[in-house]
């Protein structure tokens, strides 16, 4: 998809998520399901498979969201993917997250870990990383099994890295 | 007097005069007549003359053909002795050529063959130092191979370990005390 498509939709995503007066878990519940459409090959390979179905294909949707995010949420993603731009569903859930963090003034940061984030821990790290970054985050949590334990970071350019995968890996290198 | 002349007289002598009864008788048992006596003389001379005149130049002829010959063959002789005399300076001499090639020889060979044990002692001298370097060199590279497999089979066997140990010693109470310690990490980082 061209960039100015991705664009479009991103911005026509966001307005719909202002206009509902949910953009900011509409944001949050986005960029997670972006990063597991991501991380499931699965899951990528059943929405973007033009053989299935748009039906089913929406219908997928309705059962991974449905009752677990905003009707707001469910209804952008499954006009994506029924419009089959389920392809570029990560590419465009960023935009729109890099616009809403924008419209707020904020910095996307970017937060995994191998265990969810308790609502304490999230507020203590968005204040700790406006402190280290000197700006005001948006915070994004993704859970990932990948990392083992501990948490990284990205804001922007800087990688903070306090994950056990990274200290096993640096392990592994000295052996 | 000669024999021709003797005989002549002789035969004179012999017969004699003849006495009264006839029969010739000779006045002396061994000399003749007198005149038995200068005939045969002057026919000895006769004959001497005449051998010396008609014969005396054959005979000198002859005598010095047999001279030339003789010298001839003395010459001869006397080339064949120097030839042989030669030859045998010349068999002395290549006999003596022989025993200094033969030295020659036997001393070029004892220092061919000199040069060759020296050569063979530094050539496998030199082998044999190739060989030792090389098989340290080898024991070397094994030892360091062998290290090197070794410490490659520690360090994937600790890999393959860690994750499994970290993994499985990570309860929720470390994962919280990851996270808190990542917080406060970066709340202190500026």
């Amino acid at each position: 998809m061209s960039d100015d498509r991705i664009e479009g939709y991103a911005r026509g995503l966001f307005e719909i998520a202002r206009a509902e007066g949910s953009i900011g878990a509409v944001e949050d519940e986005l960029y997670r399901f972006a990063r597991s459409f991501e991380s499931s090959d699965a899951l990528r390979s059943a929405l973007t498979d033009e053989q299935i179905p748009a039906a089913k294909r929406l219908a997928i949707v309705e059962d991974l969201l449905g009752g677990k995010a905003t009707p707001t949420s469910t209804q952008l993603i499954s006009m994506v993917v029924g419009a089959g731009r389920g392809r570029d569903l990560p590419a465009i859930i960023d935009r729109l997250v890099a616009r809403a963090s924008s419209a707020q003034r904020l910095e996307l940061a970017e937060v995994r870990s191998a265990k969810p984030l308790t609502a304490d821990q999230q507020t203590r790290l968005a204040a700790a990383l406006a402190k280290a970054t000197g700006k005001q985050v948006n915070l994004k949590c993704v859970v990932d099994a990948s990392v083992i334990g501990g948490v990284v970071a990205t804001v922007g350019d800087t990688v903070i890295d306090g994950t056990v995968r990274t200290r096993i890996d640096q392990l592994k290198s000295r052996l | 007097m000669s024999a021709l002349g003797i005989a002549i007289g002789l035969r004179i002598a012999a017969e004699g005069k003849p006495d009264a009864n006839g029969e010739l008788v000779t006045s002396h048992p061994l000399l003749p007549e007198s005149a038995e006596i200068i005939y045969g003389g002057i026919a000895s001379l006769l004959i001497f003359w005449a051998i010396y005149k008609f014969g005396g130049p054959a005979i000198k002829k002859g005598m010095a053909a047999r001279t030339e010959r003789i010298q001839r063959e003395l010459d001869a002789a006397a080339a064949d002795r120097s030839a042989a005399a030669t030859e045998a300076a010349q068999i002395r001499t290549a006999k003596g050529d022989i025993d200094g090639e033969r030295r020659r020889i036997m001393a070029e060979a004892e220092q061919q063959a000199a040069a060759v044990l020296t050569d063979g002692r530094a050539r496998l001298a030199a082998e044999v130092a190739d060989l030792e370097s090389r098989a340290d060199a080898e024991i070397a590279a094994a030892g360091a191979r062998v290290g090197d497999e070794l410490r490659a089979e520690i360090a994937r066997l600790s890999i393959a370990a860690v994750d499994h140990i970290v993994t499985g010693s990570l309860d929720d109470a470390t994962h919280q005390e990851l996270i808190e310690g990542f917080i406060s990490r970066v709340g202190a980082a500026r």
